[in-house]
């Protein structure tokens, strides 16, 4: 008789059971806060729909016989794997409202990939500011989570009127290309499916990715028809210039280079054409069977469980009001696997929690705030003053230094939900070491190999939103999430104004001056600090990678476990862990 | 009687029953304000309000009685 079973299975089968049911007085007195979240979750899909609904309308390409990305991402992409990423990202509030490109994590024929493609409903998939960035963002992504990047490209080249904003510098339109080949270097192969006219950077964005299947009227070109027609200016142009150049333009009958009657008939770049747009699609979803991925029994430790308790209590338990505090491990109940959590030193540092979960069978590390007053806590604060949670002190910033050090050894990706106001400060603070213990704790990120995803929850502040591995930690942060309670800032707007104009207080006050106009100030810096902290600012301006409702954070979280379980670079033999004897003592 | 203890040192922010008030199991009734953090005071247990021993703004300490349900 054959007997099987997942590893270690005395440790992972059956973990302490966490959370508890909400009870009835519990969700009465929650609705009001159910509502707050959904005012903001409406006002986060307006933003959404009017992104979806840039440039031209979707009818025009239809009635073309076309494809939009949107209809191309649904073909393309598995039912119900799909989280989009950088949807509302517009760093330099483009007039175009979005960059142009539109990219997620997903699973395409069961397997994981970043996929990224052209919206070409904007001016034909241009070069436009930002994009640049949005993309680096998501081959960095592919690197980190080592899995295949996919291409949907439509791309006209650079937005000409606006090309001093694209083309040139460091982290330019330019530069994916580079990390295409970087890609490429590492073994993570690049899918292309190619559509419609791609002249310069879009033949560049055509050429660099590994295998390049293309719609049969597509093409890649060095340059496009008009640059190659050549123009012969004088450095202006008058009525003279002008009209060679209508007669010129009415004239040219030439078609764009780098058609597929080149480029799959004589030089052989393409390796399919499909005269259907989901043709080109079908042929990306053959190669994505073909792409390096273990079967996931190779890396579970226990069979695939929902949470025992439910998503949508998560809109009741995470309080609107940021002075509110909340139980943090009832959350983590909403998130994990049969809600069951094996905790590392619960009793030491009590400012915050880590420890094992499983996400649809995988092991994974948490690590997170704990909220509250902590009476008699941080030692080195005793008769002074008690420890608050969404702080870090000496005890929780070693606990998590250690733990991160022991999951670089096990090869647990991590997960930080975080909600910080900051590390402790004053002379106590300093004497008890956090400076260095909060770098101390960046140190310990940088020297894993692991891939982490952070969670902003609620609060984003302070050198504590870097040390819990915010997107700051660029070797290892896959992605950090926003949800509809999110604020991120480097201290509160009242702490601001008031570090900000103290002084000039206390100097307008001795002058006998009225210090009505200072205080105007303040209160217009609190309000600042208010609008560029929201959670549709944080998704705009780059601050998280997406705001996501709390409901669907488990979709990501398990986006991020499995595309890291895919085809990771090291292993750690299950029986050969450390952390769960640890735990156990 | 059921009496509704502060859970931690701080100030009285806001009281949010009156005395004969009917309330539930977990109902909110006091909220006490403390190193930034509003801590809601629930009920826990169902009545009627019979006492408020507090107003808004006192100072209480850990273990003082805010309230009493009958």
């Amino acid at each position: 008789m054959s007997r099987k079973q997942t590893p270690l299975r005395p440790y992972f089968e059956k973990m302490p059971g966490i959370g508890k049911e909400l009870r009835e007085g519990e969700v009465r007195r929650s609705q009001e806060n159910l509502a707050l979240v959904r005012e903001q979750e409406e006002l986060l899909a307006r933003e959404v729909e009017r992104v979806k609904n840039a440039g031209i309308p979707a009818e025009k390409i239809h009635q073309r016989g076309g494809m939009t990305i949107y209809d191309r991402l649904e073909y393309l992409v598995d039912d119900g794997t799909w989280c989009p990423l950088h949807t509302l990202y517009n760093p330099t509030d483009n007039e175009e409202g979005c960059t142009g490109v539109v990219n997620g994590i997903g699973k395409i024929e069961g397997r994981w990939a970043v996929i990224i493609g052209f919206d070409n409903k904007v001016m034909a998939g241009a070069w436009i500011a930002g994009q640049a960035e949005n993309i680096l963002m998501v081959t960095d992504m592919a690197k980190r989570l080592n899995v295949p990047l996919v291409w949907l490209t439509n791309c006209s080249g650079v937005k000409l009127m606006e090309q001093e904003t694209v083309y040139a510098g460091r982290r330019s339109n330019g530069a994916p290309f580079y990390r295409h080949a970087d890609l490429n270097h590492l073994g993570i192969p690049i899918l292309n499916g190619i559509y419609g006219t791609n002249p310069a950077g879009g033949g560049y964005q055509g050429i660099s990715p590994t295998v390049l299947i293309a719609h049969d009227g597509a093409n890649i070109a060095v340059g496009g028809a008009g640059i190659v027609g050549g123009m012969n200016p004088r450095g202006h142009f008058d009525a003279e210039t002008a009209r060679a150049l209508i007669d010129g333009t009415r004239a040219f009958k030439g078609k764009a280079p780098g058609r597929v009657e080149t480029h799959f008939d004589q030089t052989a770049y393409f390796r399919e054409v499909h005269d259907t747009e989901q043709g080109v699609l079908d042929g990306i979803k053959d190669y994505m069977r073909m792409m390096p991925a273990y079967d996931p029994v190779m890396f579970r430790v226990a069979e695939p469980a929902e949470p025992k308790l439910p998503a949508g209590d998560l809109d009741m338990l995470l309080p609107a009001n940021q002075k509110r505090p909340y139980d943090a491990i009832q959350i983590l109940a909403r998130l994990v696997d049969n809600s069951e959590f094996m905790e590392y030193r619960p009793d030491y540092g009590r400012e915050v929690f880590a420890g094992i979960a499983k996400i649809d069978g995988f092991p994974v590390a948490f690590i997170g705030n704990n909220q509250g007053i902590f009476p008699d806590y941080p030692a080195y604060a005793e008769g002074e003053y008690p420890g608050v949670g969404g702080k870090h002190y000496r005890e929780g910033l070693i606990k998590q230094g250690e733990f991160v050090t022991l999951c670089g050894r096990d090869n647990l990706p991590i997960i930080w939900l975080q909600d910080t106001t900051g590390i402790d400060v004053g002379d106590l603070a300093e004497e008890a070491e956090l400076l260095a213990l909060g770098q101390s704790l960046v140190y310990s990120i940088e020297q894993t190999e692991l891939s982490m995803m952070c969670v902003v929850l609620r609060k984003g502040t302070a050198a504590a939103h870097y040390i819990m591995c915010g997107p700051q930690a660029n070797n290892n942060n896959a992605f950090t999430l926003g949800t509809p309670l999110t604020e991120i800032y480097v201290m509160h707007g009242e702490t601001a104004a008031a570090a900000s104009y103290a002084r000039r207080l206390v100097k307008e006050e001795d002058a006998g001056n009225d210090l009505t106009p200072v205080l105007d100030k303040m209160n217009q810096m609190i309000q600042d600090y208010q609008d560029k902290s929201r959670p549709a600012y944080c998704a705009k301006s780059g601050f998280v990678d997406e705001i996501v409702p709390l409901t669907e954070l488990r979709n990501y979280i398990k986006a991020f476990t499995g595309a890291n379980y895919q085809n990771p670079r090291s292993i750690t033999p299950v029986h050969q862990m450390l952390l769960p004897r640890i735990i156990k003592g | 009687m059921p009496e509704l203890l502060a859970p931690i040192a701080g100030n009285v922010w806001k009281i949010l029953i009156a005395v004969g008030d009917k309330v539930e199991l977990d109902d909110e009734v006091i909220i006490l304000e403390a190193l930034k953090m509003e801590t809601p005071i629930y009920c826990d247990d169902s009545g009627t309000i019979t006492e408020i021993r507090v107003k808004e703004g006192d100072a209480v300490n850990e273990g003082d009685v805010l309230a009493v349900i009958g």
